[in-house]
């Protein structure tokens, strides 16, 4: 009867674990629960796809580059080791 | 017999420097360097001052080596000092800023290469969305900012970030779910 509002409950909630969803962090049964509702829900489906890639993004961001002489410098400001004893 | 002093594992290296040879140290700067300016860089969101940060953290790992823990994996412990300086310094700059608006306008920014074969208007298009990534990190809380890039900039798992930030793990997941959430609400809103 009340079928559009359970399913905004349903995506709503499916909005809420999805984070965690991409990380496999559910048992089977849920996952296949979750899983199941992507399949079929294009909103939620597209929110998936969109973190998915998110998240493949972030790991081609660039690298930045260590200064050469960088390793030296820090080399050269290491105080005396103070005597073992006081 | 001769030692291959670079295939020292992280503990036999600190044993090393505990016993006094300081030069040992220059193999654990080595070995990660490129991680800790990494990470700083885009908790700071300024490339020299990531590098002077850098320093800092590595000296002070330095003159407490001997308080390193072998229980722990040496590179935890050494991001939970960068991790506690890094803090400490954005506490210290920008007291009330929660993000970073003065970010390096780059381009003199030494960046690594990317090894991906894109055509000049794909590669345009990578570099902004990579542009407003990186700014939509840098709009995040200092917590939050960190726990993505622990994540997902350098793949730590979530019982190391646990260390790293001193929080249960529970605490950790929700908060990186949560962070996410935010990174792309506030990527969106830049499309
Ligand atoms: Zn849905």
């Amino acid at each position: 009867m009340d079928n559009l509002r359970e399913d905004a409950m349903r995506c709503k909630k499916v909005l809420e674990l999805l984070s965690r969803f991409i990380e496999n962090d559910f048992a089977d049964e849920e996952s296949a629960e979750i899983k199941a509702h992507i399949d079929k829900c294009e909103g939620c489906r597209k929110e998936y796809e969109a973190m998915k890639s998110l998240l493949d993004r972030l790991e081609t961001i660039p690298l930045v580059c260590v200064p050469l002489s960088f390793k030296d410098a820090v080399m050269k400001h290491l105080p005396e080791k103070k005597d073992e004893d006081k | 017999m001769v030692e291959t002093k670079e295939l020292l594992a992280d503990p036999a290296i600190v044993e090393k420097i505990v016993g006094g040879d300081k030069e040992a140290f220059a193999l654990l700067v080595e070995r990660y360097q490129k991680g800790l300016i990494n990470f700083i860089y885009h908790m700071v969101g300024h490339y020299e001052e990531a590098v002077e940060l850098t320093q800092d953290v590595f000296i002070k790992v330095y003159v407490n080596i001997a308080t390193y823990d072998k229980n722990f994996k040496f590179s935890t412990w050494l991001y939970r000092i960068a991790s506690n300086c890094t803090i400490d310094h954005l506490r210290r700059r920008d007291p009330m800023a929660a993000s970073l608006d003065e970010r390096d306008e780059d381009d003199n920014l030494c960046i690594e290469p990317a090894s991906h074969d894109l055509g000049p208007h794909d590669l345009l298009e990578q570099k902004q969305l990579e542009k407003e990534i990186v700014k939509s990190i840098s709009e995040l809380s200092p917590l939050q900012r960190e726990l993505i890039v622990l994540r997902h900039i350098h793949y730590r798992s979530y019982e190391e970030i646990a260390k790293i930030t001193s929080l249960p793990i529970g605490t950790v997941k929700n908060r990186i779910f949560r962070a996410r959430k935010q990174l792309m609400e506030r990527l969106r809103d830049k499309r």
